[in-house]
């Protein structure tokens, strides 16, 4: 394919390699293809701002924490360094599979050797009933993101959104509808600014995807004493819009609750729309289509069904190597992990992908919380299970190991995190435990007390596999 | 509980300005002497268990410790020392023999240091060992009476060789060797040190009443293994792993008694290579019990020549007691290729006090007498003579030779050079350097690499001064100042002291 | 690439790796001021220990190291050139990952001002690493690998 790119300016709409996505998958691709290869062409799709910017710090960014300037995960440098075309404010609509090309909402069509889908996720809108006091309004809004005063929270566009509405309402509250990561780390911001929260989860507890009761009790606990109200088993039944603006909820307990501000915040899931855009123009039947259930499939080598188009990220669904099921796992070192090995296959290698599974971590009203694998039980999953923990609700330290036929499979720490990742090692490479289970919840475990091949291995200086 | 009558022999004096309370001296006292109290965040130290081994001043990382010997004073007396007085208390208390470690510590004269080494002058000029050839090699085994060579010839009456008539050497690149120092009463790492310089000096290394370790198998070309009263460790593979072979009859620490090993150091390990139940006391008997008479000497070594296939020397290590030279001489009819003679200043793991402190002549005496005795008997040559007994220096090397030994052995040297401090404690198995213990929290202190390069380093220097001793008195072979008491002089001895030892008075000339 | 090996078997807990290394990354450098006024010093080696067993262990500088992979402010880098991987505290946000993936758990939270990730930087400056230096019985040794 020639390459008639010159920096900075560019007629030529070929790429040797496109990728749509300016995040964690896209740029970790773009490293592991110019380890490889030099020279090929690289073009870079987004549908947001120019500069690359972390995700996760919004919430940071909302707070006041950080400038969003400063958030920049690869410097400014990066592009030039790494012979990179960058094109932002793209909508990509859909792919055409025979001509190879990526086609934009505007009709601008960019032809690709090898594609990267690294576009991520999309928040969850719920369908509430909305009721709107004004029913003489000429244009009743029928979407509910579209309400002001209503919000979702999962890029940096949404937090400006949110930052100036405050700035330019008075909040003194805020409801969460969401007790999961996104919405516990903005109730941190709002609390950070001086609001108060009101959090609304479906489930038993809070981050029901990863704590269990006990983990849940202490950090409620700690939110309660800071100013939030937290509504378990409980959700939105209507949402009142009064002067065109977001006015209130009436919860599923009946409880009426006044407002100026909504953030929902239930959860994010791969944004499907340009393969499904795809597949419904391609005039194909289900064989010429990109695969995907929750998310986009792929397999070991983070190809997806069609040869020479990859998926890396938030938008893939692959292996869980903890429970052994294909599954969505949005977080941060996946997507790089995933980046990376698809960029350096597409680039002519042979990577492989071997699993990845749920870990997260995540500091509350200054309680540091890591969470891995499978943390919560029940069922018919509870044969050859045992489980060690601790529980000091008082002192705020809470530590529960999950394991599984003798090996770990799942670890919540609340409290302390020293050393968690020694824990994460054991779960990564199926390490059987049941010689050092009675070590293991002890406050100084550590790798001298790992059985003596693993530990020969990491202490001798081989360093570890990764 | 009767009263017992405790006093500290030793002072901690703690600079509180520099103590930053990082605990690394509560950490690495193994007499358990500092405490760190968290309320104060302060290290409190008991200066009554301490045995002033100097470890937590060395490992201090702000210096801030200084050990100072300063106990309780008693009343000043000239004829009763504290020692004696707290070593009454110790006995009225446990009715107990008084062990201790090390060599004898008392103020007997010490004649290397009233000898004095001669330079040249004007005539006979002195020699630079850093330009000329200096040779101090040694070669310990029994010389012939005379040299014979013979041409090889094969039947056809062409010559293709020489065969000469010296029986099985030992070759040394130094006159030094290291002292017997069992495994048992050193750590494995120390003796291991000892070894593996030993071996890359080109020097030998005596096995005690230790065994051989596994791991030690190879140095064995740097080995001399000994077989004493106890016969630790000793069947056929010992015999032939070693380079030569010692009979111990006698160790100058403790004459007349055998080796002992607290069942305290008895682990696994040592009691497998010395072949005794773990954790039982090792006492050697005192005699050898199929050793009454110098006839049965000679039977042993003679039997020990047959299992070594007359292919090493094996040689007899005494004590220095009172008749050494005529026990000397039998020794050498006896058919030794060496004698080891061990003066009463020599050090041990573990021995009486009252033994190590009053039993025993110096071995400056002892060689002497005996160098002088076999050459008036014409049998000097039949033997290589070995002296040990604290050799502190290259000086008191110098001097040994020059008296009439062949080569010394060093052992309490050594061990300072692995960083022993002399607080005499060997017994208790709590050394803190690593040294003489076998709990394996202390043994790691010593890293045998470390050990090795430190007595590598000490040979290396201590060669360097000899070749400089020698080359100041224009001698350049060791083999010339064997014996050649003309090279020294005494000083601040009585005519009977100059006699025995067969030297002049500093003043008189030749 | 040079970095720092542990040989268990010579290791006698003593600690002074720990001692060194807080002095190191301390405010004023020095041994008696650091100790004596300043309250929040981290080391950024750990010594472990189990009866007579122990060992120090620090940051391994990881060829692909975990956690630069899990980094969500790019505060954790491999150098390109010396292999070293260092934190910037001016990025870091404190959020653990780093901590969570490390599978020798070498990294630690460092709260004394803004709430950052601490590990071994294998002494940028000197000649060799403080502990490595400063080790009485030479059980961490600094090779190529």
């Amino acid at each position: 394919m020639e390459n008639k790119f010159k920096s900075g300016k560019t007629e030529n709409n070929i790429f040797d390699y496109v990728i749509i996505g300016n995040s964690a998958a896209g740029l970790s691709a773009v490293s592991s293809i110019r380890m490889a290869d030099k020279k090929g062409s690289i073009l870079v799709l987004t549908h947001e701002e120019s500069l690359n910017y972390s995700k996760p710090l919004i919430t940071y960014y909302l707070a006041g924490k950080i400038k969003s300037d400063d958030m920049y995960f690869k410097d400014k440098d990066f592009y030039e360094e790494n012979k990179v075309l960058l094109k932002s404010g793209m909508n990509i609509l859909k792919i055409d599979y025979e001509n190879k090309a990526v086609i934009t909402d505007t009709n601008a069509g960019f032809i690709y050797g090898k594609l990267l889908l690294a576009n991520g996720g999309i928040p969850i809108i719920p369908k509430i009933e909305i009721s709107d006091s004004n029913r003489s309004s000429a244009s009743p809004k029928n979407e509910i993101k579209d309400i002001p005063g209503i919000f979702t929270f999962t890029n940096l566009q949404d937090a400006r959104k949110i930052k100036d509405y405050i700035a330019g309402n008075d909040v003194k509250e805020v409801l969460i509808l969401g007790g999961g990561l996104i919405g516990l780390k903005s109730a941190e911001a709002f609390l950070d600014l001086g609001i108060k929260v009101r959090i609304i989860e479906l489930s038993d507890r809070i981050l029901s995807a990863s704590f269990d009761k006990q983990a849940s009790a202490i950090i409620e606990d700690e939110l309660e004493k800071k100013g939030s109200r937290i509504y378990t088993q409980n959700t939105i039944n209507k949402i009142f819009v009064k002067n065109g603006r977001f006015d209130g909820i009436e919860l599923k307990s009946g409880e009426k609750i006044n407002s100026s501000l909504l953030i929902m915040a239930i959860g994010v899931i791969p944004d499907l729309s340009i393969i499904k855009n795809s597949d419904s123009s391609t005039g194909k039947d289900e064989s010429g289509h990109i695969k995907s259930n929750r998310g986009i499939l792929v397999d070991e080598h983070m190809q997806t069904s069609i040869k020479d188009i990859y998926a890396a990220g938030d938008v893939t669904e692959s292996f869980n190597s903890v429970t052994g099921n294909k599954a969505s796992i949005a977080i941060w070192p996946l997507a790089v992990r995933q980046g990376d090995i698809a960029g350096a296959n597409m680039a002519g290698g042979n990577k492989v992908y071997d699993g990845g599974y749920f870990m997260n971590s995540v500091e509350i009203l200054h309680i540091p919380t890591i969470s891995i694998g499978v943390t919560n039980v029940s069922g018919d999953m509870e044969e050859g299970i045992e489980i060690i923990k601790e529980y000091k609700p008082e002192k705020k330290y809470y530590k529960k190991i999950v394991i599984h036929d003798n090996k770990i499979i799942g670890i919540i720490l609340l409290g302390n995190i020293d050393r968690a990742g020694i824990y994460n090692g054991l779960i990564r490479n199926k390490v059987d435990v049941s010689n050092i289970k009675d070590n293991l919840i002890k406050e100084d475990f550590g790798i001298i007390q790992l059985p003596s091949d693993y530990k020969k291995h990491l202490v001798v200086g081989d360093g570890i596999e990764v | 509980m009767a009263l017992k009558l405790n006093q500290s022999e030793f002072e901690i004096d703690r600079d509180k300005e520099k103590c930053i309370a990082c605990q690394v001296c509560v950490r690495q006292c193994s007499n358990d002497v500092h405490e760190y109290d968290e309320d104060e965040g302060t290290v409190l130290s008991d200066n009554s268990r301490c045995v002033g081994c100097h470890r937590c001043e060395t490992l201090c990382p702000t210096g801030s410790i200084k050990i100072k010997q300063r106990g309780s004073e008693f009343k000043s007396n000239a004829n009763w020392s504290a020692e004696n007085m707290k070593n009454i208390y110790k006995q009225a208390e446990t009715g107990g023999v008084i062990l201790t470690g090390m060599g004898c510590d008392k103020p007997y004269p010490i004649y290397w240091d009233h000898i004095l080494f001669n330079a040249s002058q004007v005539t006979n000029p002195s020699i630079d060992p850093l330009r000329e050839p200096m040779e101090i090699r040694t070669f310990i085994g029994r010389k012939p009476d005379r040299l014979e060579i013979k041409a090889v010839k094969e039947p056809g009456g062409k010559t293709t060789g020489f065969k000469n008539n010296l029986e099985s050497q030992l070759e040394l690149s130094v006159p030094v060797l290291f002292s017997a120092m069992s495994y048992g009463s050193i750590s494995l790492n120390a003796v291991k040190s000892v070894a593996k310089a030993a071996s890359e000096f080109g020097t030998f290394y005596n096995t005690g009443e230790g065994g051989l370790h596994k791991d030690l198998r190879c140095y064995k070309k740097n080995t001399i293994v000994q077989v004493a009263s106890g016969r630790f460790g000793v069947d056929k593979d010992y015999l032939n792993s070693g380079a030569a072979v010692e009979i111990k009859i006698g160790q100058g620490a403790k004459p007349g008694i055998g080796g002992h090993l607290p069942g305290e150091k008895v682990n696994y390990d040592v009691s497998t290579t010395r072949m005794i139940p773990e954790g039982s006391d090792a006492i050697s008997p005192a005699p050898h019990h199929d050793i009454y008479s110098i006839e049965d000497l000679a039977q042993l070594i003679y039997a020990l020549k047959e299992a070594t296939e007359y292919k090493k020397p094996v040689g007899v290590k005494i004590s220095a007691v009172h008749n050494v030279a005529p026990i000397a001489s039998g020794i050498v009819r006896a058919g030794a290729d060496f004698i080891s003679i061990d003066g009463f200043r020599g050090g041990t793991g573990a021995a009486p006090q009252v033994i190590r402190d009053n039993v025993g002549i110096p071995i400056e005496l002892a060689l002497a007498s005996v160098d002088i005795r076999l050459r008036e008997e014409g049998i000097r040559h039949k033997v290589s003579l070995i002296v040990a007994g604290s050799i502190r220096s290259s000086a008191d090397v110098i001097k040994a030779i020059a008296l009439g030994a062949d080569a010394v052995y060093i052992g309490t040297a050594a061990l300072i050079a692995l960083g022993c401090h002399l607080c005499q404690k060997c017994y208790t198995s709590k050394c803190n350097w690593g040294i003489a213990t076998q709990d394996p929290y202390l043994t790691k202190r010593l890293n045998p690499e470390i050990g090795a390069r430190r007595l590598l380093n000490l040979l290396n220097a201590w060669s360097h001064e000899i070749k400089e001793m020698l080359g100041g008195a224009g001698i350049n072979a060791i083999e010339s100042l064997r014996g050649n008491r003309e090279h020294l002089r005494g000083v601040g001895l009585s005519e009977k002291e100059l006699s025995i030892l067969g030297i002049k008075h500093a003043g008189e000339a030749w | 690439m040079k970095k720092i090996y542990i040989k268990e078997e010579y290791c006698i807990a003593c600690r002074l790796c720990e001692i060194y290394c807080q002095v190191k990354h301390s405010k004023s450098k020095k041994i008696l001021k650091a100790f004596k006024n300043e309250t929040d010093m981290l080391s950024r080696v750990l010594v472990e220990e189990i009866g007579y067993n122990s060992f120090a262990i620090q940051c391994r500088h990881c060829e692909d190291a975990p956690c630069v992979e899990a980094c969500i402010s790019g505060a954790m880098q491999k150098n390109k050139n010396t292999g070293v991987v260092t934190c910037d505290e001016k990025k870091c946000v404190g959020c653990w990952m780093c901590i969570m993936t490390c599978p020798y758990g070498v990294i630690k939270r460092n709260l004394s001002e803004k709430k950052v990730a601490s590990k071994c930087d294998l002494c940028g400056d000197e000649e060799y690493p403080v502990c490595v230096r400063n080790c009485p019985n030479e059980a961490l040794q600094f090779k190529d690998i």
